[in-house]
């Protein structure tokens, strides 16, 4: 057999790609410049959509090519390309600092890891079904670190924009965790996501500079007037 | 066919506000397409009670009894609230309200921008419930959220930025959770028969074999579910955004969101409950849901009781009302489904009241705070004042009013089913909110104030008197037809 062809070699690619998201992921946790951490999640979304091609690929699932070239186009090439504007716009480009220093953030990602593949135990099982269909275990497992590592950017930045990155970094968690699952879900539904994954980057964007403009600074944690 | 207009008409009408540019064409278009929407929700609900549920496009757009009644309770939240939008932006208009954020935005921008938004927001609710798909279902109540953040902003201030950044992040973090549910519940059941493509997420299909789904993986989805929509339900401890949010956002958004968009969550959530009880039986879920509703009502109480800002009262009130449903909807079982389903009918009227008077004391008064006001209100609005007093008393679960009548079913279930702490704990934490809310509101209402006693406003005040009258006479006397809807949704709920 070809080793193109081999399901063994797919699933050795997909694992492979999908630690290059976790790491990725990690490095954003530690990076103190809001651009490089728009173009970590770029490549993040670039490897994902390499994902759904090889799994729709081993698994002749058609519908998911579809998907991974929409999540291509918008998370891949447009979600950096209108969050890099407004970074320009806005003329904040370094991190403020955040609640915990960043060796002791990236021993709490290795945990929430830790905590993502125990979650994702109970969903393998290779005796039901096996051959190609065991290609998304380990991208499950990481799909959980990215959802859980994604929440615990959120807490960890004050920064309004890193805090969208990391509800995006959440949302590329969804994405693989649909595409080891179940090989995606149906296509109507993956339209109806990035359509408002797409919306809502516009919208915070937009209240980002609202937010600079007002406050000249976008520290979330200034925002403390409303109480009780 | 009528599923497929009653969701193009608000569509269309957000299209033609979004480029029209006279203010009355705006007001006119927005209260037609509300009148419309209602018109055609009316004919849903006289459809699906003859028929059973009705379908379009293979089952894409699905409503039943439960769908019927939700989506009339939305749109006629949105009818009301559309005319009553009228007079309060033109007031604020005329009392410079809308020039005050330093001139970013000019008044017939902020005009336009409500009436295309209110059109989308309630597109966004009637797909919700139109959906049959539950990851459609997803997408839409998403929508929901991010039509409302500029709603939420409407007036542009530090306050409402913040307020807006929280609903926007605590909402798409929650929805985040839903999300992940829904793609869990897709791989509980993407191996079933008849589930392959578009419709393995349809509800109705789902339902039918809701049994077989897999079992570990709908457990995990029933506590993202409720995470998600339990946060867009505002139920605690996710419920951070929502006095902010009722608190700024201008009083008829505040009303939608108050009265109808919970209604959205709620339904969200009952169509998981349906089907994870089906699958693992009602107790997994139900136990969950009571301690989130429990929770939520008991954090209301100190809240209520401390309050100085009375449009922040109403949205406690608004979680404390969430967390009832969701503890109805926890007690499970046939009587506490149709407690729930009544419960949650009479809760439009009376919050939306509530909210829209509130409006109107809060622009003749100039201020929402207690310490301000200093009561007076029932001498100066004697209307609206009186209707303030009526829904209060109704809210907070007075005797001849209607929501006494579906929490002492809700209490009568709880104790009818054993739960015997439960009821306890709701008589207990009612008490609490009713306690505080009486304690607030007799200040306010009562007393003197040396403002003139103000004019009879027609826009605002005649929603007002309708909303008023409609609910003393549901307390009496519940139509018929409405009666029999509210059954079958109840129907629907406890899964019979």
């Amino acid at each position: 057999m070809h080793t193109l062809q081999d399901p063994e070699f797919g699933n050795k690619m997909v694992t492979l790609m999908a630690a290059l998201v976790l790491v990725l992921q990690i490095a954003m946790v530690a990076q103190r410049w809001i651009v490089t951490s728009i173009r970590i999640f770029a490549a993040q979304s670039f490897l994902l959509a390499a994902i759904a091609n090889t799994i729709a690929y081993y698994n002749h699932a058609p519908h998911i090519y579809a998907a991974a070239a929409l999540t291509l186009l918008a998370k891949g090439i447009l979600v950096p390309i209108v969050l890099e504007r407004l970074v320009a716009r806005i003329g904040i480009r370094q991190e403020i600092k955040p609640i915990l220093n960043v060796p002791l953030s990236i021993v709490i990602s290795g945990g929430l890891t830790l905590v993502g593949y125990v979650l994702a135990e109970p969903f393998y099982r290779p005796d039901e079904a096996p051959g190609a269909a065991t290609l998304g275990h380990n991208a499950l497992a990481v799909a959980i670190s990215l959802f859980l590592i994604g929440f615990f950017m959120m807490i960890n930045r004050r920064n309004a924009l890193t805090q969208v990155l990391a509800l995006l970094c959440l949302e590329n968690g969804l994405f693989l965790a649909a595409i080891s699952l179940t090989y995606g879900m149906p296509l109507i539904v993956e339209l109806g996501v990035l359509f408002d994954v797409l919306v809502a980057v516009m919208v915070l964007g937009i209240l980002v500079y609202r937010i600079r403009e007002t406050f000249e600074s976008v520290d979330v944690s200034r925002m403390r007037r409303l109480r009780g | 066919m009528i599923l497929a207009l009653l969701l193009a008409i608000p569509l269309a009408a957000c299209a033609v506000s979004a480029v029209a540019r006279r203010r009355s064409v705006l007001e006119a278009v927005n209260v037609t397409a509300f009148a419309l929407t209602f018109l055609l929700a009316l004919g849903v609900a006289s459809q699906v009670l003859r028929s059973g549920s009705i379908s379009l496009w293979n089952g894409f757009l699905y409503a039943d009894s439960l769908s019927a009644l939700v989506i009339l309770l939305n749109a006629s939240v949105a009818l009301v609230c559309s005319v009553y939008a009228v007079g309060y932006l033109r007031e604020d208009e005329r009392s410079g309200a809308l020039d005050d954020d330093g001139g970013t935005n000019t008044p017939s921008f902020k005009l336009r921008k409500y009436y295309s938004l209110t059109p989308l927001l309630v597109f966004a609710m009637l797909l919700v419930t139109l959906a049959n798909n539950l990851g459609v279902m997803w997408a839409a109540i998403e929508l929901t959220t991010l039509a409302s953040v500029f709603l939420v902003t409407f007036y542009g201030n530090v306050t409402s930025l913040e307020a807006a950044w929280k609903y926007a992040m605590i909402g798409g973090v929650g929805l985040s959770m839903a999300l992940f549910g829904t793609i869990l519940t897709y791989y509980a059941g993407h191996r079933l028969p008849g589930s392959e493509g578009l419709a393995g997420l349809n509800w109705s299909i789902l339902v039918g074999q809701a049994a077989q789904l897999d079992k570990t993986s709908m457990r995990m989805a029933f506590i993202l579910v409720l995470l998600g929509y339990g946060t867009k339900a505002g139920l605690a401890p996710m419920h951070t955004w929502k006095p902010d949010a009722y608190s700024e956002a201008p009083v008829p958004s505040a009303a939608i969101l108050s009265a109808a968009m919970l209604n959205c969550a709620v339904y969200g959530l009952i169509r998981f409950y349906v089907l994870t009880s089906r699958c693992l039986g009602a107790e997994y879920p139900g136990n969950l849901l009571l301690l989130l509703g429990l929770f939520s009502m008991g954090i209301a109480v100190p809240f209520v009781l401390v309050q100085k800002n009375f449009r922040r009262m109403l949205a406690y009130s608004t979680i404390d009302q969430a967390g009832m449903m969701i503890t109805a909807l926890g007690i499970g079982g046939q009587l506490a489904a149709f407690a729930l389903m009544l419960h949650m009918t009479f809760h439009t009227v009376a919050k939306s009241l509530l909210f829209l008077s509130a409006g109107n004391i809060y622009q003749c008064f100039k201020t929402d705070l207690f310490q301000k006001l200093k009561g007076g209100v029932l001498r100066v609005l004697p209307l609206t004042g009186a209707a303030f007093c009526l829904g209060t008393m109704a809210i907070i679960g007075m005797p001849p009013f209607s929501l006494f009548q579906s929490e002492f079913l809700m209490i009568r279930a709880a104790f009818g089913t054993g739960h015997f702490l439960v009821g306890a704990l709701f008589i207990l934490f009612g008490l609490g909110v009713f306690t505080g809310v009486t304690l607030h509101v007799s200040g306010m209402l009562l007393g003197t104030s040396e403002e003139p006693r103000a004019a009879w406003h027609p826009w605002r005040d005649s929603p007002i008197v309708i909303l008023a009258v409609l609910l003393i006479a549901i307390g009496f006397w519940l139509p018929a037809s409405l009666l029999e809807l509210v059954q079958r949704a109840a129907l629907v709920v406890s899964g019979e």
